[in-house]
């Protein structure tokens, strides 16, 4: 935390008298001007006047971090503070411990994240970082943009297999038994399984193909009407260039409406429908009617144009 | 008229299949408000309104009075709260008067960084956002002349810093020290061409960058990462950045799910490079897969309960910006028919029922075969894939404040982002805005041949005999494809008739057509001919 016995204002804390605060604007009356605090002008004020004269200091990071709690996305103020962080040789764990806070606090905030970033570059801790944001993600906002592409950076950028990519199928895992609709988990399972090259003990790709497609078909089954886990099916496929039809006998289960005749198997290839799925599911629809047209011929096409009828019915926004 | 029973499956809540999640609940919420905004069913019911009234007088209190202190979070965004409230200006049909015009092009020029590019305020770093913001506001609010902003940028410094933020993979930084990411992209190019300051050595390799964000999903990511060498990570360097041996083509897995406002921001970029294709790229173009984008882009659009507005991300909720940054593409997909001289293909199904035509294969239609046996033009792409309609009651019914300004979703606040955005979205909801090889023709029979006035790189270019003659042809691509996008009038379909008429803005630069006209034939050193689509 900070020290509170500090005066709010740079102008009352006499070990700043030394730096000629700097106005922002020469002409008072500029067109369409913040109601900036007292606090915020205070602090801006003194940053300007701090990068005329360019100083690199201790108390530059004091100044920078003020306006970041003010104004996370004044990416000036980073700037400067990182390369005062370097200029004065500043030990990066703790601003890592500092950032472990801000970010958090600032989560939506692209500078939060991309500072972090420029630290782990010269710390080479990245293993450490993986749990931050393991930690980060298991908070309220679990589809935070920023936080997941930074764990797919982090992840391509050391490329370690054994330190960072052997637990990312089991954390894809945990968030998605947490919201199976979370659609940048779902992201991230493609980038670890298929966008990111072959892993280390993913040699076996039938093996990966054949645990991928039970993965995906199982939690359709949960949750049919989930768009995210059909994308991941349709990209899966499209990536290895397999046709749609290979899943026919799977989609079918779902273009119907529910069989409460239905004796319960457990059927992996082909899981079914849980009980209080809302049948039919137009996103299987869609692959249904795919499936037909990619198969051609009169016969295939017809069956394609009947699909789209039927969509039309289910799905009033998208009119094919 | 709709019976009750119709409009209760019409308005039925997203399908739970008994697995509520968070996702879900947050659906549910949602859509529990904006049943409350939907178009009211009963016969005789008016059409929404517009409340251009309302909208001006928000707007005007932000310019001339300013922005409260919770603005502070955009302190470093001014030139972004003069472009919203000036290009939201343009689209409700007012211009500026003379005296506030002289005080914006004073104030972006008090933001242009001693070494080149725009920052977000007085003194702070240049930046690619900043930059386009301040550039697009200055054709709004400019003129060419002393003290008329445009003859005020330094055109020169600008590239120099441009290039300096060029990465190995053909991104950009947005600022130094800073993250990469296609939304700058997407701001260094649209300057660069509003500006005449398009070169190859500046979009090497850009291209291949912004392919490679496209997702598996079909829509674009922030960015993509190329990986080390195995050998390098095994002993890692100290050095920062890799060295350009250990960028490897494959794999480069993009970094973040497909998002709304990354994919317009790709798209744009795409459509706006597309004119130096034939100049860069001698045999391989790099290839984009346009029906899984068409698939993606239509799939983001909310259901009767979500009133027909967009979301951003799948399963995500909707938001009155994104009206803008997924309803916005479809103006750009019809670029990709145009440009003759390219080998993207767009398919259409047969039987004119218009659902596109997914290649048999899997593999993507642009994927450089050249497949011509499929190629059709493309009638009405935005008609048959996005409901139009169903986006403008969106904004009219649920994107408006009472009190004036235009926000994400009931009940949250305005702000001058989403009320630019929903009436961007909105207006080009309304209007039929595509390019016309005619247009373009006419266009080209007026160019005058002429070298770049007095900015960028011509020295670099070392290796041409006919520097001159290489870069007029650029130049002369890039001028005509992004001046020859025109109206088709008899494709409008304003809800609420035509005292809701917005003017239309540009699919690529978002600045009418007269504001991207004037400019750049000033920068182009060009005369237009008469324009009898003129938006």
């Amino acid at each position: 935390m900070e020290p509170t016995l500090e005066p709010l204002l740079f102008a009352d804390r006499p070990h700043w008298a030394d730096v000629i605060p700097q106005a922002q604007y020469e002409d008072g009356d500029p067109v369409a001007p913040i109601f900036y605090t007292e606090e915020y002008k205070d602090a801006t004020d003194y940053f300007r006047g701090i990068v005329k004269i360019g100083e690199q200091s201790q108390r530059v990071l004091e100044l920078t971090e003020s306006i970041i709690r003010q104004n996370p996305a004044h990416y000036t103020a980073w700037q400067y503070r990182y390369e005062t962080l370097l200029a004065i040789n500043a030990p990066l764990d703790v601003e890592l411990r500092l950032m472990d806070e801000l970010a958090i606090k600032f989560m939506k905030t692209y500078q939060v994240w991309h500072h972090r970033q420029l630290l782990v570059v010269l710390t080479r801790k990245p293993q450490a970082e993986l749990a931050f944001i393991t930690r980060a993600l298991s908070g309220e906002d679990q589809k935070n943009y920023h936080t997941w592409s930074y764990r797919q950076w982090l992840l391509s950028y050391f490329n370690d297999e054994e330190e960072l990519w052997s637990g990312e199928l089991d954390f894809v895992d945990e968030m998605l038994t947490r919201d199976v609709r979370n659609n940048s988990a779902w992201h991230h399972r493609f980038f670890v399984v298929w966008a990111s090259g072959v892993r280390e003990g993913e040699e076996d790709r039938e093996r990966i193909v054949r645990r991928e497609l039970i993965y995906v078909k199982q939690n359709i089954s949960f949750a049919p009407n989930n768009f995210a886990a059909w994308n991941y099916l349709r990209g899966m496929l499209t990536h290895l260039k397999m046709p749609f039809s290979t899943v026919i006998d799977f989609v079918k289960l779902y273009t119907v409406p529910f069989d409460p005749s239905r004796t319960d198997i457990v059927d992996l290839e082909n899981p079914p429908p849980s009980k209080q799925a809302h049948l039919p599911c137009v996103h299987a629809i869609e692959f249904l009617a795919d499936i037909h047209e990619r198969e051609g011929g009169q016969s295939g096409i017809e069956q394609a144009v009947e699909l789209w009828r039927q969509l039309v019915k289910e799905d009033t926004m998208r009119k094919p | 008229m709709e019976s009750p029973t119709t409009a209760s499956i019409r308005f039925a809540p997203s399908p739970i299949d008994g697995l509520p999640t968070t996702t879900s609940y947050m659906q549910a919420e949602t859509e529990e408000v904006l049943l409350k905004h939907v178009a009211p069913s009963a016969p005789g019911s008016s059409p929404p309104t517009l409340d251009k009234r309302a909208h001006m007088q928000y707007l005007i209190r932000n310019l001339i009075q300013g922005f409260p202190s919770r603005y502070i979070s955009q302190d470093a965004s001014q030139p972004w709260l003069l472009f919203w409230t000036l290009q939201s200006f343009s689209i409700l049909q007012v211009g500026l008067d003379p005296g506030n015009k002289e005080r914006t092009i004073k104030k972006v020029l008090s933001l242009q960084h001693p070494d080149g590019g725009f920052g977000g305020g007085p003194g702070q770093s240049a930046h690619l956002l900043p930059t386009y913001a301040a550039v697009c506001t200055l054709a709004i609010a400019g003129r060419p002349g002393p003290d008329g902003g445009w003859d005020q940028i330094d055109r020169k410094k600008m590239y120099n810093f441009f290039m300096s933020l060029k990465q190995k993979d053909g991104s950009f930084l947005v600022a130094k020290h800073a993250e990469v990411d296609v939304r700058g992209i997407y701001c260094l190019l649209v300057t660069a061409t509003l500006l005449d300051m398009l070169t190859p050595e500046l979009v090497a390799g850009t291209a291949e960058f912004i392919a490679s964000c496209q997702t598996y999903e079909g829509g674009f990511s922030s960015s993509s990462q190329p990986y080390f060498s195995v050998s390098q990570t095994q002993t890692p360097s100290p050095s920062p950045s890799p060295s350009p041996s250990l960028l490897l083509p494959f794999p480069r897995p993009s970094l973040g799910e497909a998002h709304g406002g990354y994919t317009f921001c790709s798209l744009a970029s795409w459509v706006a490079l597309r004119p130096m294709f034939p100049h860069i790229f001698k045999e391989q173009r790099p290839s984009i897969d346009t029906p899984n984008l068409l698939r993606w882009l239509t799939h983001m659009q909310g259901n009767a309960i979500e009133v027909g507005g967009f979301r951003g991300r799948t399963n995500k909720l909707v938001d009155g910006c994104y009206s803008w940054w997924c309803g916005g593409c479809f103006p750009l997909l019809e670029a990709l028919d145009v440009c003759a001289n390219d080998n993207v293909v767009v398919v259409v199904g047969g039987g004119g029922h218009g659902q596109p035509n997914y290649p048999p294969t899997g593999e993507t239609a642009a994927a450089g075969e050249e497949g011509e046996a499929q190629e059709e033009v493309w009638d009405d792409v935005d008609d048959a894939l996005y409901s139009r309609i169903a986006l403008q009651e969106y904004i009219l019914y649920a994107g408006q404040h009472p009190a004036g300004g235009l926000r994400d979703k009931p009940p949250k606040n305005p702000d001058a982002y989403h009320t630019l955005y929903c009436l961007s979205g909105l207006s080009s909801a309304q209007h039929h805005v595509k390019p016309s090889e005619y247009r373009r023709a006419e266009i080209l029979k007026c160019w005058k041949p002429s070298t770049r006035t007095d900015n960028t790189n011509n020295n670099n270019n070392n290796n041409e005999d006919d520097d001159g003659h290489v870069d007029d042809d650029i130049r002369k691509d890039v001028f005509s494809y992004m001046l020859c996008w025109t109206e088709d009038e008899s494709g409008s379909d304003i809800l609420g008739g035509s005292v809701n008429r917005l003017n239309a803005t540009h699919p690529v630069t978002n600045l009418t057509m007269s504001h991207t006209e004037a400019i750049m034939s000033h920068f182009y050193g060009q005369t237009l001919p008469n324009n009898q689509s003129h938006f």
